[in-house]
């Protein structure tokens, strides 16, 4: 106990060096701290959106492919049959699927918001060319959970959301532009596969404040009234398949499947390469997406991370130069404590006393403010990234839908944003992760002392001094 | 009795070729008091070193209570059994008086109290006031009583002293000196003196001259 105590007036005994050296730990351990809980909050972050985005895999066709295969002009060659996709489905591989298609359509009974005749129209492009256009869309899938904007900006209104087969729920806007009621029937026609009809039951309707025109092909093709938003009509997925549509032609899919491991991309990629899907097909994850979401976050996460090993080494340098010259300060004190009789493990326990001491309260002063800057620290360096991020030019959408089909252009970022906010944490994990850095600290401030003290015998170092 | 016996003990430094100490053998018993006298050189307080067990000797044998020096703890040796008195002190210096008796208590394992430690540096003239304050800031002579009264505050078998009285006058020297013959007459101490002093080495019932690294009994 007695040693105890003696580290403990020591401590005050050296004020200077020892509170030098508190300094030096305190400004670790902080550092750490802050460094730490960025580096495993980002590294969370990432490992979530890796879980979502970066094991969703789509199933997309690869036009360069087609092009180099001269099979542009013949996509209906390559499109395969919906059936396939969802067998796809059923791989080992895969923790859950999703389901998503849009398909153009028409109807000789349902007014199109922003389009004033029945039925499908065409259009003159100006460079002569005469287009299809459709007035409507309809929108499946397979879990109206997944349904983007349902919940903030969409809200059923009257009746319910689509449950079984051939239900389906329209907006407030297209119901009124067309007296529509909850339980009245609407019939649409799909614009590719024009002897599909689609007879719905509308079992609901919603209120709609998501802006009209969003798409950019807006851009090139004006107000493409299939492109209104109000004039999605929106059903389940096996309303789809259940209208006998073969293939994926003239569908905007979006087929995500989810790896129960990102790891699995090639193996799910062997077995549905085995199941018949052509390789004018890309099985792939959106890494462009992944890497624009979650780049500020990597960014940031490294940056803590070079900090934190450049703060531990010159620390742990200056700590082991401070340890070393403290020694040989108190040489003639462990020379008389020697003489006295007191063990070279007992000299050592109390030096090593007095390091964890210093540790031990700069660890509860550490973890105090480290845990109190941290965020902010986080919040800086993760809006700079993000910034940069945003100032790159996002390059468009991802696809476009024709009757024929679906174009994906652009590099797949779009619509999706970089993480521009995490929230710390200063968890167990990293707790206990500072703790042994701050034990590791107070062994190499102490454990130089004791080397190089024990190692002398008390004669010695009286007779030095002498 | 013999407390401490010299058999045929030689010493030489590290990396030198002479023996400082040569086949040197001598005994100490319990309840006397012995002086150590020579020339400066003579080897005295490197003999004082072996007895105290700071450092081992090249060849011969010191026993301590019929036990060879070298196969016993000589930590516990310094701590239980010899109380050392050194010419420069050898005190904590960032420390009270008081705290260096109160930690020797503990290092030998005894209960430290400081109401001993207080009677003890009353006993070599350090008045409470002085007793509460740090090394650095007593006098040669202080430190010098504070010396002394560390050595005794374990109780030890065997009191050894470079030049105990070397920074006080002659008041408390004979004071000191009188600590020094009551230890070994009334409680049975083996105390052990370097000196180079006359009147200190009057005080020996035994003196030992060493010269040449050889040692001879003069008185």
């Amino acid at each position: 106990m007695y040693l105890f105590t003696n580290a403990i007036k020591n401590l005050g005994r050296n004020k200077g060096r020892n509170m030098l050296i508190a300094v030096i730990t305190l400004a670790i351990i902080i550092s750490t701290v802050v460094t730490l809980t960025i580096n495993n909050a980002a590294a969370r972050v990432v490992d979530d959106i890796r879980l979502d985005l970066g094991s969703r895999v789509s199933v997309r066709q690869d036009f360069i492919e087609m092009r180099q295969m001269g099979l542009d002009g013949r996509r209906d060659a390559q499109h395969i049959p919906l059936t396939d996709f969802v067998a796809f489905s059923e791989s080992e591989f895969l923790r859950h699927t999703t389901f998503s298609a849009d398909v153009l359509a028409w109807s000789d009974s349902l007014f199109a918001i922003d389009d004033p005749n029945l039925g499908e129209g065409t259009r003159v492009l100006d460079d002569g060319s005469v287009m299809n256009e459709e007035t409507l869309r309809l929108v499946t899938i397979s879990d109206p959970e997944l349904l983007p904007d349902f919940g903030t900006l969409r809200e059923i209104v009257d009746g319910r959301m689509f449950d079984g087969i051939n239900e389906a729920v329209i907006s407030e806007a297209l119901a009124a532009h067309n007296d529509i009621s909850v339980g009245d029937t609407i019939e649409i026609i799909g614009a590719y596969a024009t002897d599909r009809m689609f007879s719905l039951t509308v079992v609901g309707i919603y209120s709609d404040a998501t802006d009209e025109y969003l798409n950019p092909w807006i851009t090139m093709f004006g107000l493409f009234p299939a492109l209104n938003r109000r004039n999605e009509i929106i059903a389940s997925f096996d309303t789809l398949l259940a209208s006998s549509w073969e293939t994926n032609a003239g569908l905007d899919i979006d087929f995500h499947y989810f790896l129960s491991n990102p790891d699995y991309l090639e193996a799910f990629e062997v077995e549905v390469r085995a199941m018949g899907l052509p390789f004018t097909y890309n099985v792939d994850i959106n890494r462009a997406a992944f890497e624009r979401v979650t780049g500020p976050l990597a960014g940031i996460s490294s940056a803590a991370f070079t900090f934190m090993v450049v703060v531990l080494v010159l620390g742990a340098i200056t700590l082991g130069l401070m340890s070393y010259m403290a020694v040989r300060e108190r040489k003639y004190e462990v020379g008389v404590l020697r003489a006295m009789g007191l063990e070279r493990g007992r000299v050592a326990i109390g030096i090593i006393s007095e390091a964890v001491m210093i540790a031990a309260v700069c660890l509860v002063i550490g973890l105090g403010v480290g845990s109190a800057v941290a965020q902010p620290i986080a919040n800086g360096m993760l809006s700079g990234r993000v910034a940069e991020a945003e100032a790159v030019e996002n390059p468009g959408a991802n696809r476009a839908l024709f009757a024929g089909g679906q174009m994906q252009i652009g590099d797949g970022t779009a619509g999706y944003v970089p993480v521009s906010e995490i929230q710390l944490n200063l968890g167990v994990d990293i707790i206990l992760q500072i703790i042994i850095i701050t034990l590791g600290l107070a062994a190499l401030t102490s454990i130089i002392g004791v080397v190089i003290i024990t190692q002398y015998e008390p004669l010695i170092i009286l007779r030095e001094r002498t | 009795m013999k407390c401490l016996e010299l058999m045929d003990v030689s010493y030489r430094y590290e990396g030198s070729k002479d023996y400082v100490l040569k086949k040197i053998s001598a005994s100490f018993e319990a309840g006397k008091v012995y002086a150590i006298v020579g020339e400066s050189g003579a080897g005295k307080s490197t003999l004082l070193s072996l007895l105290s067990g700071l450092d081992s000797c090249k060849e011969g044998t010191i026993l301590y209570n019929g036990k060879n020096l070298q196969e016993i703890d000589r930590d516990e040796y310094r701590s239980k059994n010899v109380g050392v008195i050194f010419q420069n002190y050898n005190l904590l210096l960032n420390s009270t008086a008081v705290y260096n008796i109160t930690l020797s208590m503990k290092i030998s394992g005894d209960m430290a109290s400081k109401e001993q430690a207080y009677a003890l540096l009353k006993n070599v003239g350090i008045d409470r006031e002085t007793t509460d304050r740090k090394i650095l800031k007593l006098s040669g002579g202080e430190q010098q009583r504070v010396g002394i009264a560390r050595a005794l505050a374990h109780n030890p078998d065997v009191i050894i002293a470079d030049e105990p009285t070397g920074n006080l006058d002659e008041k408390t020297e004979a004071e000191i000196l009188e600590i020094f013959t009551h230890l070994a007459q009334e409680d049975g101490k083996c105390v052990i003196i370097v000196t180079h002093s006359d009147n200190v080495s009057s005080v020996g019932d035994v003196v030992y001259r060493i010269a040449g690294g050889k040692i001879s009994t003069i008185g």
